[in-house]
Parts: structure tokens; sequence; C-alpha cells
């Protein structure tokens, strides 16, 4: 298959979130399980024979929300919950809602009443990571996980099949990662559009499938010749990708994302499961080690170290922190991260989005001038 | 406007806060470190450590009741942090970086200690906090209970409880005294029973005390909590209370009615919203949130108790859970009615409550509302708005007592 072929086709699941799961339910007469974004093992959903589908909410009629979540409710959630009440997720049988915040803490009960669903379970990360007492209890709480999926699909997940479900999603990491790699070094070959088009699709079918398509890919993109071309180098920062159109923006003006700590970027890929450990631990290792996140992370706030330090090894001309409004654990630690930039030397911008309409124009405007401004004429 | 008698124990209050304010100052002079807690969490162990605990809670709070949340939150706007946030929180980072201190300053940290009960703010706002002081913060971690409550989760709760212990015996450099503890323990047992005694004369009828009384009079159960001193001024309050009931002296004239209010009272509008209530001859008679306070510890296994008592917290619990609280409540109390503050700076008691009120007025038939709001900022308060979702609520109250 072409790279243009495989593009247009990853981009058209994204066009259509419910076209790979619906098809996949009726070949294989199987259920599937949403998660909300993204922290999440779905290796355990995969091991239990369920579709794992990533709901990353988007441009949903948030009316239907409105008798059930209150206005300041970010709109991440609220446009998932839209989504679900407008019939647009009636193929999911269950869903897994990560806690990383207070809204996604409270939120499953309002889920339940609104939009009931068979199987609903919270997962319930630890908040603190650096003391002993958190692994052990991700532990215990990735194994009730295990045993609620247990019940609901009436089989057993046997380790082994932990483990092979493990080695899929490590060779799909790796694939992703493979593919930041590309475009950071031949920007020309794939867009960042692009690129995070496919993490997209990669919450939206299933992972036998996209392995192969993106193996196709990545070799269409090796024997592809590099077009050496300067580009401004940005990092972007915040917790979910939206708009999606503000890479067309940085595409048009000469920016290359070659960083990012997003849930639907690369803190989906960061870190791999180790496949010689008891399964369990190793996924629970796994989201210890993670990127750092507002929330979820030692009190010292090393996000901030970890921005500073990978704008630099990536050589980042410039920081943009996307923020949804009203999500509460990135804007506490906004004004830390950006005095860390400050003392750097790094510059950044802030610019607040919601899941609500198509990106006003005022991003573009904003995104052109950041542009402008760090990589000046010479650079583009 | 009706007039009030006030309580003697009002006194007793006023010399009681001032007296934490003064230890809290004194605390730092004397090397005896400042611990930064939030509202539920275990300050048993903290007063067994000897360490001096300050609720910045009560700061929020109070610069709401001050009318300066607003101002006080602009220093904190100014630095990025949004509106949106918690109004305490906002109050706290604010006054870190203010100029003028209307309400005089926080009393800074030595060591901060957050506990996630309540919600997800407060641990980001210390985490915050311990920066800008440049102070060691130590997170208790209370996974959400869903269900019936789990051993495991009781179990690492039991663990950081430990982890907590250990780090204080390094930072005083004193074996930590469990005789103290059971001491302290013992203390916040009767405080807690005497504030709950209190609390339960708001179901009589007349009631000589309501929600807003016990708004007033909460302070020492959350500051002094695990002292004589609480145990000694509710012992005080409880009887002044008797005394009035006896006397004909009724927290509102003529009481018809009888409603729950869910949660945190609106700071700046308490005397506003005593007086709306009154004036339609309805008491606020229970709370959520006055109830928090109601620990009972088991002394022959104190950190176990100690354990289930701050994980097990109703606001740490599932939407059900919560759900039947409330109903408990309202069936306990006699009340007509119930008004649902949601509560734009808190999350954790604000989500749901639309659901909520469906529920609980399609299980008890009572007339029942929400009203938005935040509980210390008032540009976030619209008189007309409120009167507009109140004042037919009142009507509802009294064309179903017809």
């Amino acid at each position: 298959m072409h790279k243009e072929e495989i593009i247009e086709f990853l981009q058209k699941v994204v066009e259509k979130p419910d076209w790979k799961v619906r098809e996949w339910k009726e070949q294989e007469k199987g259920k599937a399980v949403g998660f909300l974004l993204t922290d999440v093992p779905e290796e355990l959903i995969h091991a239990a024979g369920f579709f794992p589908y990533g709901i990353s909410g988007g441009r949903a009629r948030m009316e239907f929300a409105d008798a059930h979540l209150q206005s300041w409710t970010c709109s991440f959630v609220r446009s998932s919950l839209s989504l679900a009440l407008e019939g647009k997720l009636d193929f999911l049988d269950g869903l897994i809602i990560p806690q990383t915040c207070d809204t996604t803490r409270n939120v499953s009960g309002i889920w339940q009443h609104a939009n009931p669903l068979p199987f609903l379970q919270e997962y319930r990360l630890p908040r603190q990571v650096d003391r002993p007492s958190a692994r052990n209890y991700l532990i215990y709480e990735l194994n009730r996980l295990k045993e609620e999926l247990e019940k609901f699909s009436g089989r057993k997940i046997t380790e082994e099949k932990i483990k092979e479900s493990i080695a899929l999603y490590n060779d799909n990491r790796n694939l992703l990662a493979r593919l930041f790699v590309l475009h950071e070094q031949n920007p020309a070959a794939i867009s960042n559009r692009e690129l995070y088009t496919i993490i997209e699709a990669a919450l939206l079918m299933p992972v036998e499938i996209l392995n192969k398509y993106l193996n196709g890919l990545i070799e269409a993109l090796e024997n592809e010749e590099a077009a050496p071309k300067s580009k401004i180098r940005l990092f972007i920062s915040g917790t979910l990708l939206e708009p999606l159109e503000i890479l067309d923006f940085i595409d048009e003006n000469g920016g290359l994302v070659v960083g990012d700590d997003l849930k639907n970027g690369s803190r989906y890929i960061d870190a791999q499961v180790q496949t010689n450990d008891d399964p369990l631990a190793a996924l629970a290792d796994r989201q210890l080690k993670r990127i750092p996140g507002a929330f979820y992370d030692p009190p010292h706030n090393p996000r901030r170290h970890f921005l500073v330090k990978t704008a630099r090894d990536k050589k980042v001309q410039g920081v943009i922190f996307l923020h949804l409004r009203n999500c509460e654990p990135e804007n506490y630690d906004f004004y830390d991260n950006m005095q860390a930039l400050e003392e750097s030397g790094i510059p950044a911008i802030r610019i607040e989005t919601e899941f609500v309409t198509a990106p006003s124009g005022q991003i573009r405007t904003r995104v052109e001038a950041f542009l402008e401004m760090i990589g000046g004429e010479g650079n583009v | 406007m009706f007039k009030r008698v006030p309580f003697k124990t009002a006194g007793l209050m006023k010399k009681l806060m001032g007296e934490y304010y003064e230890k809290g100052a004194r605390s730092q002079k004397e090397g005896i470190p400042v611990a930064w807690m939030t509202a539920v969490s275990p300050v048993e162990i903290i007063y067994a450590a000897g360490l001096f605990p300050y609720y910045p809670e009560n700061f929020g709070a109070l610069a709401g009741a001050r009318k300066i949340a607003d101002k006080l939150s602009l220093s904190a706007e100014a630095k990025g942090y949004s509106h949106d946030l918690c109004a305490y929180a906002r109050c706290g980072i604010g006054d870190a970086y203010a100029t003028e201190h209307p309400v005089g300053k926080i009393v800074e940290p030595n060591i901060i200690f957050a506990c996630n009960t309540q919600c997800g703010t407060l641990p980001k706002w210390f985490e915050v906090a311990s920066r800008f002081y440049d102070v060691p913060y130590f997170l208790l971690d209370s996974p959400l209970v869903g269900g019936e409550p789990e051993e495991a989760c009781r179990d690492y709760f039991l663990q950081q409880l430990k982890e907590m212990i250990a780090y204080l015996e390094e930072v005083t450099g004193r074996p930590f005294d469990y005789d103290r503890l059971r001491e302290v323990l013992h203390l916040s047992n009767e405080a807690c029973r005497l504030w709950n005694e209190v609390l339960d004369t708001a179901a009589r009828k007349p009631a000589p005390f309501g929600f807003f009384d016990a708004s007033f009079h909460m302070a020492p159960i959350v500051t002094w909590r695990g002292t004589q001193e609480a145990v000694t001024y509710y012992r005080e309050l409880k009887k002044e209370v008797d005394e009035r009931d006896k006397a004909g002296i009724y927290a509102i004239p003529e009481e018809h009615f009888k409603v729950y209010f869910d949660h945190i009272p609106l700071w700046p509008r308490l005397r506003w919203f005593s007086e709306l209530f009154a004036s339609h001859h309805t008491l606020v008679a229970v709370s959520q949130y006055t109830h928090s306070w109601s620990y009972s510890f088991d002394l022959e296994r104190p950190l176990e108790s100690l354990a289930a008592n701050y994980l097990e917290e109703f606001v740490n619990r599932s939407f059900d859970y919560r759900v039947q609280l409330k109903l408990n409540f309202i069936e306990k109390y006699g009340c007509d009615g119930f008004v649902f503050f949601s509560n734009r700076s808190c999350k954790s008691t604000g989500l749901g409550l639309y659901d909520k009120r469906n529920i609980v007025a399609e299980k008890t038939g009572l007339p029942g509302v929400v009203f938005e709001a935040d509980m210390s900022d008032e540009r976030f308060f619209s008189e007309e708005q409120v009167l507009g979702r109140l004042e037919p609520f009142f009507e509802q109250l009294k064309s179903a007592a017809r």
C-alpha cells in the first residue's frame, strides 16, 4: 500500500470514529469497552477479549450534557457524555473511567444514571506516586479491574493472554514512536496533522490491524528521500490535543512539533511494559514511570523540569501550552511550568481551548504570531 | 428581619479562635512546626506529634465571609490561576502574592499535609504552596470508596498513615507517642459526639438550632478537634442550646418548614440566606457539610480506625451512597424539602447535583431545587438568579403543606 493510501485510510477512521468498532463487533460478535483518555491499561481490556475504544470527546451537541453537568465542567467530559446521550456511543457495552481529577472522579455515577451501561468501572489511580504504598495499591487496583473484566466477560484472563496483549501494545507503542522519529527527521514526508491523526486513529481501531498499517507506513516513509527543510521546532504541553486543526496552523506556518506531553500524543505511547515480570506488576510499573502530568505527579512538579530538559534536548524554539478550559490540575501547575521555561529562556504561549466548536480565527492568529516571533523569517 | 438572641457561647468562640490564631503565630517563634492540614484529614496524628495544625481552608472561608475573596483572588489570577479554580485555593495562592492582607496573612507552613478525601483540588493547591514556601509536602491518598469499603483500600490508607508517622518522627526527631494519640482520639470522639448532639437538636419542632447556627459554631470542631478546648466548647454549647430550647428561644421565629441543604454555606451571604429562609418560616435544619465532623475512633485500634474514618468520609463515597445519605438526613430531621447549592468552587460536591435532585425528588416526593453560586467569591453570586430559584421553591413548600 502506498503511503497516501494508508494515511487516507487512517484519516477516514478518525472522521468516522465508530466505523471500525461497529465492523469489529459485527465480525467478532464481541463487546466494546470504552475508556476516557488515556491512563487506562488497554492491555487488560484487550486480554479480556473486548474492543478497547478510546473516547476522545468531540464536537458534540453539548445541550445533551447540560441537564447533568454544570457549565463549569471541562468540555472533554461534557462532550464525551453528550456523545453518549446523543446515541453516538451506542456501540459501547462498557466503560472504564480513569480517575485523574475531581470531574472524572465524580462523573461515573452521573454517567451510570444518565446513560446506563452493563459494565462501568472506575480505575482509581493512586494520587501519590513516590512512596512504596503507591505501587502495592496500584497492583491491587489493576487486579480488581481484571477481576471485574472477567466477571463481565465470563472468562478468566490468563497471564498468558495478558502477556500477549502487552506484546501487541508494546509493538504498537514502538511503531508509533518510530513515526514520531521519522516525522522529526523528515517533516515533509509526514505532517504534524497527519502524525497526530494517526494517534487518534489508534484509539479507535483494533491494534492488530493498526500495527499492520503502521508497518507499511513506516516502510514507505523510510524509503522516502529526506527533503531537508528548516522548521520551527515546537513542543505542545497540555492534557488533550484539541482542536486538531491547530496542527494545520502549525503546518502552514513552518512549525514542526518535535515533542508533547498530551494524553492523545506522546503520553499515549511513552513508556513500555516489561514482559518478563508478573504482568500486573509490569503494568503498574509502566503507569508509575510515565512522563509527568499535572493529575498524577509527585509534589515537586517534575513536569517543569521535564519540559525544560526536553525542550533543550530537542532544540525546541517554543512551547505551546494547549490548555482545556476548566482543566484544574493543568491550571494549578501552569504558573510554575511557565516560570521554569521563562527562567531557561524558552519562549512559551498558552492557548485555552474547548471541545465546542471549530477553532476560532483567534487561535490561528495567535499561533501565526507566536511562530513568527520565535522563528523569524530566516528559519521558515 | 427577626431579632436574634445572641448565643452566650459566641463569646467563648471569639476567645477560642483568638487563641488559635495567636497560637499559630507563637508556634513558629517557639520552634513548634506549623503543619498545614486539609479539613478532613487525621489532625489527631499532628496533635499527638506535637505540631500546630493550621487549616488554610478556614482562611478562604474567612476571606469569603469578609467579602474580599474576589480581591485576594485577583493576585492569583494575575499569575495565570483561573477564576474557575476553587475560591479557597485562589484566596490562599492570592495571599501568597498579595501585598495587602485585609484579613491578616495566612499562617505560613513549615510542613504541609494534604488528604484527598475531600477533593483533588486541595492537593494541587497545597503542592503549589509547598513550592512557594519551599517546605516539605506529604499526601495521604484516599481512593474513592465505590461501593462497600474494601479492606485493601483501608490497608493502603493504613500503610500511608505509617509512612506519615515515620515521616513525622524524622521531622520532630522523637519517636511517635501512641499513648498521646489515644488521648487525642478520645478528645476527638468526645467533641464529635457533642457536636452531633447539638446538630441533632435541629430535628426538634420547633428547633433551637439550625444549619446557619452550625455554620457559625463549627470553627472549633475543625480547628480544635483533638483538644480539651473543643470538648469544653461543645459541652457549653449543648448546655446553652438545651437552655434556649426550654426558654423558648428558637432558631427562627414560627418554624413552619424544615429543609435539607447541600452543602457548604455561602460565606459572604450567610446572613442574607439565614434571613431569607427565616422570612419564609423555613429552618435550614441539616447539611452533609456540618455533619462531616462525626468521627468515631476505636482507641484499641487507633490507626485502623483513623484509616476507616478519614477514607470513608461521605465526600469520598459513590454517587448512590451520597444520595442515600441525603435521604437519611431528610428523613431523620423530618425535612419538608431540600435545597442543593451547586458550588462552582467545589467540583466534588457540586457535580451530580442535578441528577441527585431528580432522584431525591422522585424518592421523597418533596420539593427540591438546585441553584448556582460560589461559596466565597461574590463575583459568581447573582441575587436575582438565586431568588429566581428559591422563591418558587418556597411557594412549593407552602402549597405542599396546604
